[in-house]
């Protein structure tokens, strides 16, 4: 895993120096430097560092623990969290959280249904009156509005 | 005198109804941020930013200041009670704390963090006031090359702090440095990696990443660690009614531990980069170095708790001093902070105190209000937050990641943001686990257009010359304190590791 994340930022960064080189000139028409000067410099150090840390990371590959336990119940957070990010854009603010707390204290708050229930209701009642009342900022407005908030 | 009647002044600022209010609401959130495990001041500040927007400067600046400051003092009940430092600065209060906890003294230890706490955020600040001006009239003649300087020292010194992982350290602060870059070119007006999109025209913004890679990031790793099924089951109890209060032996023996864990942390805390983590744990090891009995540490010595809360706190206070006066943060908090300043509009830096008298000297004079009233509740709200520590992590998550999310939206109405911080909280969980660092990411985020601003700047001055860096007095003072920090620097970090390590050993 830690390999695969080295060759994500290696990925990103090798993208990015790209673009320093190909569409960010070093110096601006009236001789100064250009938008490209830092990111140039800024892209190459990243590519070749990462690299480096790649090939140490992969010297040092053997022998790696396997904790996929751990990641049970991480795993399940994440994808929690991603479809709340999604849910957000559909559900809107409260209806949306309502719908995540639900699910995700079910997940890893199990057989308390009861305690679950009300925190799944008091929580985004507490929070709306916080943002949306106290503080006038705004909560994510909703693509289908199923509650008039 | 200048400094008193300044002083006098931005006490009549600080003590209004609704300032001593937004204290004590920060003071609180602070101490609640520092209780829960996992969570740092950053992590704690990145959240309740978008809270702050709505409010005068002033007050906001104050709030923002007492939840960085309440954490420290939060941190250490959790290392008494539970031997689980509430964020890494605590780590050092565990070694004595908890063994005086199972001795049967949680409350006299309580009561003595709190103490200590105190005297170390009241001489950081007294210094703090003494000081700031004086930092303030030197870096008065710096120009774009010493702002350069600057910013590669706060980069360099975090980055050798990190110790073996510095290629990690120094990746991730190139990330930061990349994500600076984006948006329009301010001397060109050319957009640089904004793929056409009209939302990032302005750049990425600091908010989305710093709430997800401290909280979203934090939390998923505290999932991974198994934070989630831990029992606060193993809390030593304490009596409020029977040995609460501590002796006059306690208060004697450690008069002394108090004045040099105050000073110790408030030089360590002005380094950028070093920090409250590595004051606290030097301190410990300084305070058993000198003391008469240095068995007795770690098996429940009460110096051996005082030492490092005195020096947290007052490291947290000295950290302010580069960021008030230079501009130049120093830890992943103050970044935060700075951020916030800059949020409403304001440029700490050599002309901040000067320009903006009634918010520097109201923010300087609420630090002294903030630790009385942290005093005060450190002592008398304990059952408050043993009740919040007894809250399970399982059910403190979720509500944790609505509090990210629906912060974030509320700063731009954005979901591009939104998705950033989502996103910012994957890769900060596996910067976390894979040994990375968010801090530095953060750090050079808001540093990298400084820097990048003021070396074109300074290029420019010189006609392309880097000779320009060793030609001005200014410039060459800070490269060679540069170097000697670089030096300095992991010379300490080693000796804090070493006091962590004989402590481990020991038990």
């Amino acid at each position: 895993m830690r390999i695969a994340f080295l060759f994500a930022i290696l990925a990103a960064s090798t993208y990015y120096t790209y673009i320093a080189y190909a569409d960010l000139n070093f110096l601006s028409r009236t001789g100064r430097l250009g938008p490209g000067f830092f990111p140039r410099i800024v892209g190459t150090s990243m590519v070749l560092l990462t690299l480096w840390t790649l090939m140490d990371a992969l010297r040092a590959m053997r022998g790696t623990e396997d904790n996929s336990g751990r990641w049970r119940d991480l795993g399940a957070l994440m994808a929690l969290v991603l479809l709340y990010a999604v849910m957000l854009r559909v559900f809107g603010g409260f209806v949306a959280t309502v719908i995540y707390l639900a699910l995700t204290l079910t997940v890893i708050n199990p057989r308390k249904h009861l305690q679950n229930a009300i925190l799944s209701v008091v929580v985004p009642i507490g929070i709306y009156g916080l943002f949306d009342k106290l503080l006038n900022a705004s909560m994510p407005p909703a693509l289908f509005d199923i509650l008039p908030i | 005198m200048d400094i008193f009647s300044d002083l006098v002044m931005g006490l009549s600022l600080a003590i209004t109804p609704i300032n001593i209010a937004y204290l004590l609401v920060g003071a609180m959130v602070g101490m609640i941020v520092g209780v829960i495990p996992g969570f740092g001041p950053s992590a704690g500040l990145a959240i309740l930013l978008p809270v702050t927007f709505g409010m005068d400067p002033t007050g906001a600046t104050m709030m923002l200041a007492a939840i960085y400051y309440g954490a420290m003092y939060g941190g250490t009940i959790t290392s008494i009670l539970l031997n689980t430092p509430g964020e890494s600065a605590t780590v050092a209060s565990t070694f004595d704390g908890y063994p005086l906890a199972k001795k049967g003294r949680a409350g006299p230890a309580l009561v003595m963090q709190a103490a200590a706490s105190f005297v170390g955020g009241t001489v950081g600040v007294i210094m703090i006031t003494i000081l700031a001006p004086m930092f303030a009239q030197v870096s008065r003649s710096f120009g774009p090359p010493e702002y350069f300087l600057l910013a590669t020292m706060g980069m360099l010194t975090l980055i050798v702090m990190i110790g073996n992982q510095w290629k990690l350290g120094l990746i991730s602060a190139l990330i930061g440095f990349a994500l600076g870059t984006v948006g329009v070119d301010l001397e060109t007006g050319q957009g640089r990696y904004t793929f056409g999109s009209a939302e990032l025209i302005g750049g990425v913004y600091f908010i989305p990443i710093a709430i997800g890679l401290f909280g979203l990031g934090e939390l998923f790793y505290s999932f991974y660690v198994g934070m989630h099924k831990s029992r606060s089951g193993t809390m030593v109890a304490y009596d409020k009614e029977k040995e609460f209060w501590p002796s006059a032996q306690d208060w004697i023996s450690t008069r002394w531990t108090m004045v040099r864990g105050s000073i110790l942390g408030f030089v360590v805390g002005v380094i950028p980069g070093a920090g409250a983590t590595i004051a606290s744990l030097m301190a410990y090891s300084t305070e058993r170095s000198l003391s008469k009995h240095p068995e007795r540490f770690g098996t429940g010595e009460m110096a051996g708790l005082v030492a490092p809360e005195t020096a947290n706190n007052a490291a947290s206070s000295g950290a302010m001093i580069p960021l008030l006066t230079l501009g130049i943060p120093g830890s992943a908090s103050t970044a935060v902070l700075l951020a916030a300043f800059m949020l409403w509009g304001l440029r700490p830096g050599p002309l901040f105190m000067e320009q903006n008298p009634e918010l520097a000297w109201g923010l300087i004079a609420s630090m002294y209000l903030g630790n009385v009233i942290l005093l005060a509740i450190s002592i008398f709200a304990i059952p408050l937050f043993v009740q919040i520590i007894k809250v399970p992590y399982r059910i403190l998550g979720p509500i944790i990641v609505v509090i990210c999310a629906l912060g974030t939206f509320s700063v731009h109405a954005s979901f591009i943001e939104l998705y950033l911080m989502f996103a910012a909280g994957i890769v900060g969980f596996f910067m976390r686990l894979y040994g990375f660092s968010p801090a530095a990411l953060v750090l050079a985020l808001v540093l990298g257009p400084l820097a990048e601003e003021a070396l074109r700047q300074t290029l420019t001055i010189s006609r392309g010359s880097a000779m320009i860096f060793v030609e001005r007095p200014a410039s060459l003072w800070i490269i060679a304190v540069t170097i000697g920090l670089v030096v300095l620097l992991p010379l300490l970090g080693r000796i804090g590791k070493r006091a962590s390590e004989a402590e481990k050993a020991g038990g």
